[in-house]
């Protein structure tokens, strides 16, 4: 994907989340965002799904500049494929009917049509036995590979993933990460926001350091993790690889 | 040593005889009639105020003695409990809704009419007994039955000929009164059955009580403009 | 290991739970039933009440005929009920500030006043202005009305109970509004107000009793009259509590069930 931000503000509550943040990427397939707690990070994975509204600045993705009308927002929310650290799933909806909801709502798909090929999506990702579970029965691991097999259904053109793994004991973080990783081998552009640090290294194009709202250090990640430039990625990478 | 209290249970929401003064103390004729009572036979007497139709249950499991509440002696109450000799004579009469050519009580019990009475009261029996064609509305306060004629939701309130005369007094822009009883009672004393004594106690007293001109003390107190307005209708004055 | 006699009259601790005994429930329900009848039998011993359930058993239409009326009143009211809390909900969450006050208003007011007053200020101010006389129709409106500001605010918990990242997840997918409430938040809110609900029909069906103070003819009324015609007060207050208990137990009943059936962590 072409990404193209220029002078994204955005705050909260009197908290600037995003000082003025501006990208231009020509040719990122996956793009990773990592950095400090509170640095800006979901914020700006959040302004690129089309979930908050900038304060100032604007956004091209692909050429097309995010116009922030609710209905174009819309439009660009069901082209994209985004999930969350948790609570992705409706608990009153079988793992099936959650992924089916979008396909039928906001996709226009038939109901039969609609069923088969979410069958066929979680069979592919071995969720099949799953399938009539509400989500209280599936343990978080099953529970987050539901929602990317939601959020890859509606053939998105991006998926973005906000801390996926955070909420998961090391066992389904590496369940999780494999499906991410899987996807990522097909081709698929994703933007990912992550503390496992392997992984970033792993999966990433390309790559952002955050920090108290700015893009600090921007890079392909190979070099990014290997020479990091500014002090700051340095110390950052040097606690958080020290384990 | 200090004798008995006497226990009389009446309801104090049917004023001049039964109330409470401005302080919430009980007064009334059959307050002072009963305070005459415990000094003819020696004893303090204890006013305990429940609803009128829970008197009679308190009377038979003993939580009071007597009854003084304006309580007509009937035959079928008198099968629960025993009366004294009666001490006032009066009847049931209408509080009529203004409008409405009614006369009678058989005028009254036609369809499409309705009729208030007081829950337990002898109007009540009266209606259940008698009247067929008309609805019947059971209130539980006194004051509820005379709204609902004012406003016009009930056709007429079957009470007693001197509450009847009372509500009319206050609402003479709605109201009017027939006050010629159409069924005449007589008040008495109640007292639990077996207990004989007590009640040849209670109606010496009686006895005396009008004799020294007791009744005629009371009438004087709080019934004057009622006593002078009978006397102008030519009803008999019933204490 | 035999289990000696007294262990039937108490549940053992295990682990996280508990376990009862073979016959456990059923002993311990008779058991305290028997205990409540002594209690009861002793009292009634004590106040030597002389029992007459013949003058009682003559009136036994009245009886049937008075709970028919509550049920009726009940079951009108609480549908009305439904639609005013509902509308209350729905008006306190709108954008249009005047509604969203009303509907405050309104809960404020119903909540902090006894359903008694209510009754006599409906009934003999509010009804009598605008000339309404019909008493069945006022009292059932004002159960209605009373009943409808609890529902309200069932609903409105049921509402926000949704939480709120919920509500993000379908903004991400791409639900609009209109579809997060049918699809999302509806669904849910069914489920979690149902046992509230239940419960809440029961009060309306006790709170009913209070219309007999505008001469509705409902069970406790006739009862009443019942007990005023025949001088028999346990006999005919009893029925009056069987009675009740005949409609608030199965719905007590059902209210359990459905809470058990619809608990899922959120």
């Amino acid at each position: 994907m072409r990404l193209r931000l220029a002078g994204v503000v955005k705050r909260y509550n009197g908290q600037t989340a995003l000082d003025g943040v501006s990208l231009q990427l020509s040719d990122a397939r996956s793009l990773v965002l990592i950095g400090p707690s509170g640095g800006g990070k979901s914020t700006l994975l959040r302004v690129l799904a089309g979930l908050e509204m900038p304060d100032q600045g604007s956004v091209e993705i692909d050429g097309e500049p995010l116009i922030y009308s609710e209905p174009n927002l819309l439009r660009h929310r069901r082209g994209i494929g985004t999930v969350f650290q948790s609570f992705n799933l409706f608990p009153h909806l079988t793992a099936l009917e959650n992924v089916t909801l979008p396909l039928i709502q906001a996709h226009g798909y038939e109901k039969g049509p609609a069923r088969e090929y979410a069958m066929e999506l979680l069979k592919r990702f071995q969720l099949e036995a799953h399938a009539g579970k509400k989500p209280f029965e599936l343990s978080g691991g099953q529970q987050q590979r539901v929602a990317i097999v939601r959020a890859v259904a509606v053939k998105p053109r991006f998926l973005l993933f906000d801390e996926p793994t955070s909420a998961l004991d090391p066992e389904m973080t590496a369940e999780v990460l494999d499906i991410i990783a899987e996807l990522r081998g097909e081709g698929r552009e994703l933007v990912l926001v992550t503390h496992e640090m392997g992984f970033a290294r792993r999966v990433a194009d390309h790559c952002l350091f955050l920090s108290a709202g700015k893009i600090v250090e921007s890079g392909p990640a190979q070099q990014l993790f290997s020479e990091p430039q500014t002090a700051e990625l340095q110390g950052f990478l040097g606690r958080v690889l020290k384990y | 040593m200090a004798a008995k209290p006497l226990v009389v249970g009446m309801e104090l929401a049917y004023p001049p005889f039964e109330m409470t003064d401005t302080a919430g103390h009980p007064d009334g004729v059959s307050v002072q009639l009963a305070r005459e009572l415990g000094k003819a036979l020696g004893r303090p007497i204890e006013i305990r105020n429940m609803a009128f139709d829970g008197l009679i249950p308190a009377l038979k499991t003993g939580k009071i003695d007597i009854i003084i509440s304006s309580m007509t002696a009937t035959e079928e109450r008198a099968r629960s409990i025993d009366f004294s000799d009666p001490y006032l004579s009066t009847g049931l009469c209408l509080l009529v809704r203004k409008t409405i050519p009614i006369t009678t009580i058989a005028d009254l019990d036609q369809p499409g009419r309705t009729v208030a009475v007081k829950k337990g009261t002898t109007g009540h029996s009266y209606a259940a007994a008698h009247i067929k064609e008309a609805s019947i509305l059971v209130l539980d306060k006194e004051s509820a039955a005379v709204l609902e004629v004012v406003q016009g939701k009930a056709d007429a309130f079957i009470y007693d000929q001197m509450s009847t005369y009372k509500n009319y007094q206050r609402n003479q822009a709605t109201t009017r009164a027939i006050l010629k009883p159409f069924q005449t009672e007589s008040w008495a004393i109640g007292i639990r059955k077996g207990n004989s004594d007590l009640k040849g106690k209670i109606n010496r007293f009686l006895a005396d009580f009008r004799r020294a001109g007791g009744f005629d003390r009371l009438g004087d107190r709080y019934l004057r403009d009622e006593k002078e307005a009978f006397r102008r209708l030519g009803f008999p004055f019933f204490l | 290991m035999t289990l000696r006699w007294p262990d039937i009259f108490f549940a053992r601790s295990k682990g996280n739970g508990e376990e009862l005994p073979p016959f456990g429930r059923a002993v311990g329900v008779v058991t305290a039933l028997l205990f409540l009848s002594l209690v009861f039998s002793f009292a009634f011993y004590r106040l030597q009440y002389g029992w007459d359930w013949g003058a009682v058993y003559r009136y036994r239409r009245m009886f049937l005929a008075g709970w028919l009326v509550t049920l009726a009143i009940s079951g009108a009211s609480l549908m009305a009920s439904l639609v005013i809390g509902l509308g209350a909900a729905l008006a306190q969450r709108s954008s249009f500030l005047p509604l969203r006050y009303l509907g405050k208003l309104y809960i404020e007011l119903i909540r902090g006043t006894p359903l008694l007053v209510q009754i006599l200020v409906f009934f003999y101010v509010v009804a009598d202005a605008f000339g309404i006389g019909n008493r069945y129709l006022v009292g059932a409106l004002t159960l209605a009305l009373f009943a409808g500001a609890y529902i309200s605010e069932i609903i409105r918990a049921g509402i926000e109970s949704v939480g709120e990242s919920q509500l993000e997840s379908a903004r991400a997918i791409g639900l609009t509004r209109r579809q997060t409430y049918r699809f999302v938040i509806y669904p849910q809110v069914m489920r979690r107000i149902l046992p509230p609900l239940a419960g809440q029909f029961a009060s309306l069906i006790k709170d009913s009793s209070l219309l007999s103070i505008i001469a509705v003819n409902e069970f406790t009324l006739n009862a009443q009259q019942v007990n005023a015609f025949t001088y028999s007060t346990m006999e005919s207050y009893l029925p009056l509590a069987v009675g009740y208990l005949a409609l608030t137990l199965p719905i007590s009943l059902l209210s359990r069930y459905l809470e058990g059936r619809y608990h899922y962590a959120s």
